[in-house]
């Protein structure tokens, strides 16, 4: 075999065949071996400084892609911001002014966070910033929606609270408005039965006898029967609010003591009973903490027959008390 | 010196010294070079495969908690999503409540459609800056449709300007209300607060809280200030001249005296409770030659077209009024 190589062997000037013993071997392979790796290394190195990894050309696409959700997520949250935003407008343009609630201070709305001290676990990442940010804007969006959750549930409690005392209030003319007014709040020179002067602290309607009368608001029944005085037949109804309504010298009574009664619903009819009364006419009264105030400025008789009739209908309780 | 290195030759049968030219050496050399390379990529291919550079180890690293942090953003916005949503049927019973008349359809709130991934078709490579670009571009011409409606404005006030009648005439809000959240109630058939029936309503009402200013809505004159307990309570009304009058009723206190000159934009007076009044708020009348007229034809001022759509839709419903 030509391959063979030979050595001049200079002691016995021999051509001897060279022979490497297998240890010669092995350290020959482990010398190419690890030249070749710190080669690889060194190629490695070069490439990467230059043009990086494959692997990194992907991995960096990757985040690319992870931060274009996050942008469209960050547009999610402006849809959701305005969403949130027209709610406190709902709140505080709507519910408060009519309510007559305090508007909720800016700083309880939305007291700012610490920024981003609050995601410590989330420092030293190259998009630390972008995660924290995000996530801080859905803290605040939530803390807003837990302030705007609880304003709504007390808006709730006192809107319930409003139509209870607006119900209450005696704001319709106990009567068909089309019966002509009588005598009004204030000094009567010569009373038509006392034949002195004296205070009139009610609103008389001229009505024929056996009008319906109808409570003016709701409440409750406090006194109902004959007054044993100038009043005759009355009834009584207490609104709460410190709101009182009399109705007095009625020919029949329809509802009894501690009935609770509603807006519009007919208590009794009207007459002359009681010893103050010269004929058939209701005696209308509204007494607040206790005092007599002209009932007149409680009700507009803005209404007509019909629409009065109607309105009475609507209250639904006519038919109850016939 | 190195020792010579010998091949036998079997023709001569002699040894021959084995001689390394620069051409073979160069071969050799790059040979090796090639050989290396090769090497090189099969180790890099092992090695890539189980081992990460520091690196690519910091992006994957990254990524990962990109990608965990995103699914807990994801999580949170639907979260988001279904709290804002029953907070709107809150809103919307309130306002059942409270106005007695239909909410403002979903459609116009100012919300968006579909849920969070209705981009996902544009997640591509390379479309990102499409998306981002074209959003840019949407808002730079919206901008541009304000600066032009902005102009018309400007040619619209400077015809005003030359014309007495134009500053007379009601035009602008009684109240500021930038949002339209504060109104109540239009003109026209309403269901009555107290009697439950439906009455003309010969005004629209604004809600407000107490003391809120109240303008003037054209240049004119005080023609009455009336105190009362009942009724528009506390109320003035203004001659604008031109057979118009403006009504401002329910005020808390008036600002202004009988005879006094205005101008639109004064104040006149103050959101109260007065007279039959079911919250605080501000009852607007305009009359024309004695008869009550739609107020909502009286603000061409200070609405853009879609807010004055919008009004309208509001001023519209059905609901109840306020006094």
């Amino acid at each position: 075999m030509g391959k063979r190589k030979y050595i001049l062997d200079l002691n016995d000037l021999q051509f001897k065949q060279i022979r490497h013993p297998l240890r010669k071997k092995f350290l020959h392979s482990i010398i190419w071996f690890s030249g070749s790796v710190a080669l690889t290394v060194l190629y490695a190195g070069f490439i990467q400084n230059y043009f990086g990894s494959p692997k990194e050309h992907l991995l960096n696409q990757q985040i690319e892609n992870i931060k274009l959700k996050y942008a469209l997520a960050e547009k999610e949250l402006d849809l959701s911001m305005k969403n949130i935003k027209s709610l406190e407008k709902s709140d505080e343009m709507r519910y408060r002014p009519v309510l007559m609630m305090e508007s909720i201070p800016g700083i309880i709305r939305n007291p700012g966070f610490g920024g981003v001290e609050r995601f410590a676990d989330l420092n030293g990442y190259m998009y630390s910033y972008l995660m924290k940010s995000t996530l801080g804007r859905i803290e605040e969006m939530k803390n807003m929606l837990n302030v705007q959750n609880e304003s709504f549930a007390t808006i709730k409690d006192k809107s319930e609270e409003w139509k209870f005392e607006k119900n209450h209030m005696p704001v319709i003319s106990p009567v068909d408005p089309s019966f002509p007014l009588g005598d009004r709040y204030g000094f009567r020179e010569k009373h038509p039965v006392l034949g002195y002067g004296r205070m009139h602290y009610g609103q008389d309607f001229e009505v024929p006898y056996g009008t319906k009368v109808y409570a003016t608001g709701d409440g409750k029944v406090i006194e109902a029967g004959n007054s044993g005085s100038g009043f005759g037949n009355l009834v009584v109804i207490d609104h709460g609010y410190g709101l009182v309504t009399i109705y007095a010298h009625l020919s029949k009574i329809n509802v009894p003591k501690d009935l609770n009664v509603k807006r519009g619903d007919m208590i009794g009819l009207s007459g002359s009973s009681g010893t103050l009364s010269t004929g058939p006419h209701l005696h209308y009264q509204i007494n607040k903490s206790g005092t007599p105030v002209n009932a007149i400025n409680f009700f507009n008789n803005d209404i007509t027959k019909q629409e009065f009739d109607e309105m009475i209908q609507a209250f639904g309780s006519d038919s109850i008390f016939r | 010196m190195p020792k010579s290195r010998y091949r036998f030759n079997p023709e001569s049968l002699s040894f021959d010294k084995i001689k390394l030219g620069v051409r073979s050496v160069v071969l050799r050399g790059l040979a090796y070079l090639v050989g290396s390379l090769l090497v090189a990529i099969v180790y890099y291919l092992v090695f890539a495969s189980f081992f990460d550079s520091p690196k690519e180890k910091a992006l994957i690293r990254e990524i990962n908690q990109l990608t965990l942090q995103y699914d807990i953003i994801h999580r949170e916005m639907d979260n988001l999503d279904k709290v804002i949503v029953q907070l709107e049927e809150k809103d919307d019973n309130l306002y059942r409540t409270i106005f007695e008349a239909e909410p403002i359809p979903k459609t116009q709130r100012e919300s968006g459609v579909g849920g969070i991934n209705r981009y996902e078709s544009l997640e591509g490579y390379n479309n990102s800056n499409i998306v981002i670009e074209t959003a840019k571009k949407l808002d730079n011409l919206k901008k541009k449709i304000v600066v032009q409606s902005k102009s018309y404005d400007d040619l619209y006030n400077l015809a005003a300007n030359k014309e007495e009648m134009l500053q007379s005439i009601p035009a602008i809000m009684p109240i500021s209300d930038k949002d339209l959240t504060r109104v109540a109630s239009g003109f026209g058939l309403r269901i009555h607060p107290y009697y439950k029936i439906v009455k003309f309503h010969a005004g629209m009402d604004f809600t407000a809280p107490m003391g809120t200013d109240i303008y003037a809505t054209g240049n004119g004159t005080v023609k009455d200030v009336i105190s009362s307990q009942r009724g528009l309570g506390n109320h003035v009304i203004i001659d604008h001249g031109f057979g118009i009058n403006s009504i401002y009723a329910h005020l808390d206190k008036p600002n202004v005296r009988k005879g006094q000159k205005v101008q639109r934009g004064d104040v006149i007076g103050f959101v109260g409770n007065t007279g039959m009044s079911l919250a605080p708020h501000l009852h607007y009348e305009i009359k024309l030659n004695g008869k009550n007229v739609d107020p909502v034809n009286y603000y061409f001022n200070d609405l853009t077209a879609a807010e004055y759509e919008k009004l309208i839709e509001i001023a519209s419903k059905t609901g109840q009024s306020f006094d």
